[in-house]
């Protein structure tokens, strides 16, 4: 697990409930299964709820994908997302002040990780307000020795966002990923497709009784990609160059060994007076 | 050509080091690109979790010895650039050592001043300690060995050999060339070994080859028994014994994560990733399934040959010997990163002095050769990596072709070399004879 949450001092989870939501999937499953995955989010943080506020927050706004691609090329890349908030309008509002983050799960795809370390660095630099890697943060085994991972991020979306005069609100989100090796092929190149990401909000308020609590409005996006799946084409090796490789590979070495160990072998003693170097 | 003294020279490239480590903070505040090299992230929290008494082995991808973590200590209590001073100093402490070894020798000032340029001026050099790289303590600790050995101090260069071996493995394989050189003819007890100068002109005849020479049966035995001299046996016991001692120490402070990660995880390693070896396509391909004990044995042969035949050949001949053996060493290796190019980088100035190659043209022809080579295989791994294009043959042919290269510079720089064996026989029955020093 790679925890690395800096989030705002004002926001603190609720009595129970993790800071990062994945973090409770992986105390009970030892590797990510998106059934799994899907069973534990309707069980954990049930749709459109928060016990709290339930009177105070009527209709719930909705979180939804307008858009999502991967930029840049080769085996480091960002998944890029735009997050809308849609609040309707005529909604009725009677909520204490409050401070909100949007909450990204990504569940990465097989062959792609995301380094923690690098997230931490983005962490420094506030480009997030928390995120964590969990599942198998290995970042150098391929692909074939490697499991799936999840990445959760947190973006700050502003103070009293839910009762301002705003209608909606859109955030752009890039999340830097790694391909693996992938394994062997026949073509050259591996794809692999992301599934849709898992959205929640979550903001923090002075309460009555206590000085924090928070809400968890998870919307389940039912986006639907204009353009198709979001896919990557990472090369891979082709299973039918092992033969030469493998011949040339060890051909190349004993040839190379042969010229070193002959040159030595026939190397004279008497190699001509030493000459005062010019360089 | 008008001469530059050394003093200037230390002077200027400890200024130019400090350049880079100001800059490489600037850059990496204000750039996507950082210039710290990400191994230095890694010793720097392994030292800040070692600073609050955890195991360093907690930060994923350390896979060093918990000295490193230890000396970088001060990156979590005073500042994070320590680790790249330290490092740095260590790379003009190198250059300081390549003079001494070569002052030793008698090699004139100039021939000295420039052979340490080599080193210090070095772009590849200089930026792999203000990146933060550690392997200029490796290298600055390699030199002060052969110090130790040419003024006859064996316990200091056991010791050192021992703590080197411990940090990095790699120099295990010098074990052998070391043990040879302390024979009873150069070392006995009580008397400085006498250094070969470089301007004696006449090539000794069957020591100065540096081959060793067995004839008959007798030959064998009484060359076996003399095997066992008290210098060997001490130098054996004492750098063994402190290996074990570093091994043993950390393995009770950290267990089975410090050997598998720091000693273990490098005997073992093959990484399928792109590398400059020849065996990564072939270890990628491979990947899927485990490989034969024939196969593992193929990928071995060339490498323990090469060595073996070196060692026989030049053992005599100490920096050469180390030159062309680490150099061999990393191109055969099954995984080859650029930082391994410092650990025979370090030991090209000592060799420098007693080679009959001119830089025009044969010396031009090695430098392009070998940075050609490796610019070609950056180019396709470029494509590889940040444009993903499908090239792995390419990339594979290309880290073949810089096998080629290394083959060519170590073939060149042996028929081009002049042998200079570093100790002189000792007469039995001398006293003391200080080294001889033009």
């Amino acid at each position: 697990v790679g925890n690395l949450d800096d989030s705002n001092p004002s926001s603190s989870a609720l009595h129970g409930v993790n800071e990062f939501i994945t973090e409770a999937y992986f105390e009970n499953h030892a590797s990510l299964i998106d059934s799994d995955f899907q069973g534990f989010i309707s069980k954990e943080i049930p749709p459109e709820f928060c016990e709290v506020l339930q009177d105070k927050l009527e209709p719930v706004p909705k979180l939804s994908i307008s858009h999502r691609h991967l930029i840049g090329e080769g085996s480091h890349r960002r998944l890029s997302s735009s997050i809308r908030l849609e609040i309707q309008p005529g909604s009725k509002f009677t909520l204490p002040a409050h401070f909100c983050d949007a909450i990204l799960v990504e569940r990465l795809p097989s062959g792609v990780f995301a380094d923690p370390f690098e997230l931490q660095h983005l962490l420094q630099r506030g480009v997030f307000t928390g995120a964590a890697v969990f599942g198998d943060t290995n970042l150098e085994l391929p692909s074939v020795r490697s499991n799936r991972s999840i990445v959760e991020i947190h973006m700050d979306i502003g103070p009293n966002i839910l009762s301002g005069n705003n209608n909606g609100l859109e955030i752009n989100l890039e999340v830097p990923l790694h391909a693996r090796y992938a394994p062997l092929g026949e073509n050259g190149f591996s794809r692999i497709e992301f599934s849709p990401p898992d959205l929640f909000t979550r903001c923090s308020f002075e309460g009555n009784s206590h000085k924090q609590s928070c809400i968890f409005l998870s919307t389940n996006t039912s986006f639907e990609l204009k353009a198709g799946a979001v896919v990557w084409d990472v090369p891979c090796g082709i299973k039918k160059h092992t033969g030469i490789v493998s011949v040339v590979t060890f051909f190349s070495a004993i040839v190379s060994a042969l010229l070193i160990v002959f040159t030595a072998f026939h190397y004279s003693d008497t190699t001509g007076c030493k000459n005062l170097k010019q360089m | 050509m008008a001469t530059i003294s050394f003093r200037s020279l230390m002077l200027f490239s400890a200024v130019l080091r400090l350049f880079f480590i100001i800059y490489g903070e600037w850059q990496d505040t204000h750039m996507e690109v950082r210039y710290t090299d990400v191994d230095y992230l890694v010793f720097s929290d392994a030292a800040a979790l070692m600073a609050l008494g955890k195991s360093p082995y907690k930060r994923s991808t350390y896979r060093y010895s918990p000295l490193i973590a230890f000396l970088l200590i001060p990156n979590a209590l005073i500042h994070r650039t320590w680790g790249k001073i330290l490092f740095s100093v260590s790379d003009l402490l190198v250059g300081y050592f390549i003079r001494t070894i070569l002052k030793l020798r008698g090699v004139p000032e100039n021939l000295c001043t420039y052979s340490v340029m080599v080193w210090l001026l070095n772009p590849f050099t200089f930026t792999i300690g203000t990146r933060g790289n550690c392997e200029p303590i490796v290298c600055a600790m390699v030199l002060w060995i052969i110090i130790c050995l040419m003024n006859g101090n064996l316990l200091h260069a056991a010791f050192w050999y021992g703590l080197v071996v411990h940090l990095r493995i790699y120099p295990i394989i010098y074990a052998f060339p070391i043990i040879l050189t302390l024979d009873q003819s150069h070392f006995q007890s009580g008397k400085k070994p006498i250094l070969t100068d470089w301007s004696s002109s006449k090539i000794q005849s069957t020591n100065g080859s540096g081959s060793i020479k067995i004839t008959d049966p007798c030959h064998i035995w009484v060359s076996l028994k003399s095997m066992f001299t008290r210098g060997r046996l001490l130098f054996g016991l004492i750098s063994a014994a402190v290996f074990f001692f570093c091994t043993g120490f950390f393995f009770y402070l950290y267990a089975w994560e410090f050997l598998h990660e720091a000693l273990l995880y490098h005997l073992t390693r093959t990484d399928p990733r792109h590398n400059f070896s020849i065996y990564f396509y072939h270890i990628y391909l491979h990947y899927e399934h485990e490989f034969a004990l024939s196969e593992k044995l193929i990928s071995f042969l060339p490498q323990v040959t090469v060595q073996l035949v070196l060692i026989w050949r030049f053992a005599q001949d100490l920096p050469f010997c180390f030159f062309l053996q680490t150099l061999a060493f990393v191109a055969f290796n099954k995984v080859i990163t650029a930082q391994y190019f410092v650990w025979f980088f370090c030991l090209l100035p000592l060799v420098l002095p007693w080679t009959n190659m001119k830089l025009k043209w044969e010396g031009w022809a090695c430098i392009l050769f070998w940075i050609g080579a490796q610019s070609h295989w950056l180019m396709w791994g470029y494509l590889l990596e940040f444009n993903g294009k499908h090239v792995f043959m390419q990339l594979w042919m290309a880290s073949l072709l810089f096998l080629a290269a290394n083959t060519y510079v170590m073939v060149t720089f042996i028929l081009r070399h002049t042998s200079s064996p570093v100790f002189k026989r000792l007469e039995h029955g001398l006293s003391n004879i200080p080294t001889k020093i033009d």
